[in-house]
């Protein structure tokens, strides 16, 4: 198993350093540079703007700046970020946690809900329920992150507003609030984008969830257990669910960059301050070290990610459990 | 002008409104919570690009003088003191001396000196730092203190706007904070994470990302600001930022689009009130060949079919289809603010019919199914490059399409991002483009923009390569007037010659229309910098809510105590 995971872990390494090569040459490649903006001011002359590239070595070749930032980077520096004006290391190390706590609170939140209505499906299957629940999750399945977010966003903060407009934590009072105040403030508003991020994430793995599920319910231990005299609920829950809950294991690794991605748009219109709200505006900005620094933290936790995964399911599935 | 300031006088009138302060501080209260739409850039003035980062550089740190809402520039008229008290200017002119205000501190309590005057002119003047300011400070030669309560300017040349160079383009910054960070490492230092200015507010703390706060400096030299806690509230989304105003967690709102006026009316606690912005839009025509910069570009080098197009265009209906009543059809290259800009300027009439007839005359003439114009087979056809990220701008190229369709001319538009737009721009990579150009209170940066200097130049602004010298010597003449009226009829005779020549399509001047809470009471809204008279703003006891009434910050900025340093 050691071996294994020592193989994953390069694996994962090598598959780092390409995203890392490619975003790199590409973004440098893009027009512009991150000192584009200076110039939409009349006053400001070419020559600040050929400072400022001299100052940050952008006036250097790209293999030069590559080679550079490789080195930095074996220092276990990202380097600075041009539109924070911070490291980058200070920039992801702030956005990072809040990213993974939205991640984190969507993923277990959404594995919870998509099974739970995968199982209310089956126990109902070809009810009106399980009708209803179908078209609720293709619903979810099929909207726009970016879109769904507005809507909740205007829904629950603006005409019923039961939750606060976005944001970690209430800027105008967070500082004076009592300890316990404080967390209550955080709980609030993570609740929100957890929640929009847990009711896209959910529908995919209800469907999924639903479909292991029917797959397993003709096997012959399950007829056993009907003969058994087990109800419903019972079979269910202690023999088709363990059964039908390896498929979803899988899931939970495929899942990863599909929760990043989501949660980069969730993010960025709750004004979540997580790394979502961090690339995308470096994106736009041209902050080359920044974009990198995203992508390698990024795909880290894709690849990382999917090897847990992967070890969840050779735990779960004892089969695999004695390789 | 050799003005004299006299000190006694100053100090008097310094000295009621010192009285007038403290009157009403006894008042003094509230939070102002502003919805912005992004991060600072950096907290030091001489360096600072982003509107956020000047909106609280100029809370933090003081001037030397302040310039008058009417935007005069010419000598010292209209100015006001702030770290200075009073001035005095040599016989010829070429050096001015500013005496400090004694009682002026750093919010770390060390006494404001004129050498933090010197070093704040002399750091941002060194190309090492890559200050965006030093090209405006080209005329200030050096800063001499020949006593620690006077710094004397010297310039290379008198001119009308010495004044202004000298005052208004740099707050002024602690030596004592920056002195021993090299200049190439003051973005990276933690002095421009928590700033020590000596303006009426006080820094308290910045999360990246979340919210900016500043604190009332109650023992300010100026005295305290009337509303005692500033928050910039901070989300990247324009819808984030509108609906935490709309739903009350904000009270300033600083742009608001014609679209959120009826939902800001919905509500009984929200104003709106609008202003005159020094910002113009055009649709900017690149006069050389893009392909061989030697000749000129195959449709905008002739004048005559430029101004067709300018003919062609419906500009007031264009205003009204993208602003409703939030702007007025663009004069030209400059903006109603200006005192020197006659809002009567003679413009190029829309007349579509006699557009199309000069089309006709140019050998122009419709030829296919779709009315589109050629000549000796080459379609009257060009791309009009905006950025994506203003759907503002995307919005006036869509209508000005349209517009020009009608007079057979086909206009493909093409979305940029902001950062290859201003690369195709630079490189001179265009045929039209939407631009927008946010000026200072000096008109005198349409000689960058527009005039032949920035156009030969590969560093100059004048990206559509516009020349004529004639334009070129109105402006000069006006820069270097010293009377109100002949700067105002050369700056006009400019203008005139360059809507003439119509280089672009001067497109739109917004009104910019801000939201705030019925409970503040505003006082101007400066057309350079909204924020400018904020200290002034005030929230009457008996309207206050729940979050004026936090507790006054425990944050410190300061980093040392007086007397840690000798200076």
């Amino acid at each position: 198993m050691l071996r294994y995971i020592a193989r994953r872990l390069a694996q994962a390494a090598v598959i780092v350093v390409i995203v890392a090569t490619i975003t790199f040459v590409l973004i440098h490649l893009a027009p512009g540079d991150p000192f584009s903006a200076v110039m939409d001011n009349p006053n400001v002359s070419e020559k600040v703007r050929e400072t400022l590239r001299a100052q940050y070595g952008l006036d250097r070749p790209v293999p030069e700046q590559f080679v550079k930032y490789v080195n930095s980077l074996a220092h276990g520096e990202l380097g600075w970020s041009f539109s924070h004006d911070r490291t980058v290391r200070e920039v992801l190390g702030r956005a990072l946690p809040n990213t993974l706590l939205l991640m984190g609170v969507a993923l277990v939140g959404s594995f919870s809900l998509g099974i739970l209505i995968a199982l209310i499906q089956v126990a109902r299957r070809g009810s009106i329920t399980d009708h209803a629940l179908s078209g609720l999750t293709l619903f979810f399945f099929s909207m726009p992150d970016f879109w769904f977010a507005i809507l909740a966003l205007l829904a629950f903060t603006y005409w019923v507003p039961i939750f606060p407009v976005g944001g970690a934590v209430d800027p105008v009072m967070h500082e004076y609030m009592g300890f316990g105040a404080r967390i209550l403030d955080r709980l609030r508003h993570l609740a929100l984008p957890a929640i929009a991020l847990t009711l896209l994430a959910s529908a995919s793995v209800a469907r999924y969830q639903r479909a292991a599920l029917l797959d397993v319910l003709p096997a012959d231990y399950i007829r056993t257990a009907r003969l058994k005299g087990l109800t419903e609920r019972e079979i269910l829950r202690r023999h088709a669910l363990r059964n039908a809950l390896l498929p979803i294991i899988s899931l939970i690794g495929l899942s990863f960059p599909a929760l990043l991605t989501g949660a980069f748009f969730i993010e960025k219109i709750f004004a979540w301050p997580g790394m979502g709200y961090a690339v995308v505006n470096a994106i736009a900005t041209r902050d080359y070290p920044l974009v990198v620094g995203g992508v390698i933290i990024g795909s880290i936790m894709v690849t990382v990610g999917s090897l847990l995964a992967d070890l969840l399911y050779a735990w779960a599935d004892p089969r695999l459990r004695s390789h | 002008m050799a003005a004299m300031r006299y000190a006694g006088l100053l100090c008097a009138l310094f000295a009621c409104g010192c009285v007038g302060t403290e009157s009403s501080a006894g008042n003094a209260g509230g939070t102002l919570a502003i919805s912005t739409g992004g991060d600072p850039d950096v907290l030091i003035p001489s360096l600072l690009q982003s509107v956020q980062a000047a909106q609280i550089a100029d809370m933090v740190y003081d001037r030397l003088a302040d310039i008058g809402d009417s935007l005069n520039i010419l000598n010292d008229k209209g100015f006001t003191p702030r770290l200075a008290d009073h001035w005095i200017w040599s016989a010829d002119s070429l050096s001015i001396a500013f005496h400090i205000n004694p009682n002026a501190k750093w919010h770390d309590g060390f006494p404001v000196r004129s050498s933090d005057v010197r070093f704040t002119i002399a750091s941002t003047k060194d190309s090492a730092l890559g200050s965006p300011a030093a090209p405006l400070l080209t005329n200030i030669d050096s800063v001499t203190t020949p006593d620690s309560a006077t710094a004397t300017y010297w310039f290379h040349a008198r001119s009308p706007q010495q004044f202004y160079d000298a005052v208004y383009q740099l707050p002024i910054m602690p030596e004592h904070v920056w002195k021993d960070i090299a200049l190439t490492g003051w973005r990276a230092s933690d002095a421009a994470k928590r700033p020590i200015g000596s303006g009426q507010y006080r820094f308290v703390r910045w999360i990246p990302g979340a919210a900016v706060e500043l604190a009332a400096d109650t023992a300010n030299y100026r005295g305290a600001p009337k509303i005692s806690r500033l928050i910039w509230s901070i989300a990247p989304d324009f819808n984030t930022a509108l609906t935490r105003f709309l739903s009350g967690e904000t009270d300033f709102f600083e742009q608001l689009r014609p679209e959120n006026i009826a939902e800001v009316r919905k509500h009984p606690e929200l104003r709106t009130r609008q202003y005159h912005a020094l910002l113009y839009l055009f649709a900017q025509f690149n006069l050389r060949d893009p392909a061989n910069r030697a000749r000129p570009h195959p449709i905008f080098g002739n004048r005559e079919l430029r101004r067709a197009l300018t003919m062609a265009t419906d500009r007031a209906t264009i205003v009204r289809s993208v602003y409703d009543t939030l702007a007025l059809p663009a004069l030209g290259p400059t903006v109603r603010a200006y005192p020197t800009t006659d809002p009567n300027l003679r413009q190029i009439p829309f007349d579509l019919p006699g557009a199309r007839k000069l089309l006709d005359s140019l050998g122009w003439r419709a030829a296919d199914t779709n009315g589109i114009r050629s000549r000796n087979g080459r379609p009257l056809q060009f791309t009009l490059s905006v950025p994506s990220t203003s759907k503002v701008r995307v919005r006036l190229a869509v209508v000005l399409q349209e517009e020009l369709r009608k007079a057979g001319v086909k206009v493909d538009v093409e979305q940029l991002d902001f950062p290859v737009l201003v690369e195709k721009e630079r490189k001179r990579a265009f045929d039209a483009a939407i631009g927008q150009w946010s000026t200072q209170p000096s008109p005198g940066a349409v000689r960058g923009s527009w005039g032949t200097a920035g156009s030969r130049t590969a560093s100059g602004n004048n990206y559509g390569s516009y020349e004529n010298p004639v334009f070129d010597a109105y402006v000069d003449s006006a820069l270097s007037s010293f009377d109100h009226v002949q700067r105002k009829a050369y700056f006009t005779k400019a203008y005139e010659t360059i809507i003439q020549d119509a280089p672009a399509i001067w497109l739109a001047e917004p009104i910019p229309t801000v939201g705030y809470h019925s409970r503040l009471q505003l006082v101007t809204l400066r057309p350079d910098a909204w924020w400018a008279h904020i200290p002034e703003w005030s929230i009457p006891a008996d309207k206050r809510i729940p979050r004026d009434k936090a507790p006054a910050s425990t944050a410190a900025s300061p980093a040392q105590t007086p007397g840690q340093k000798t200076q």
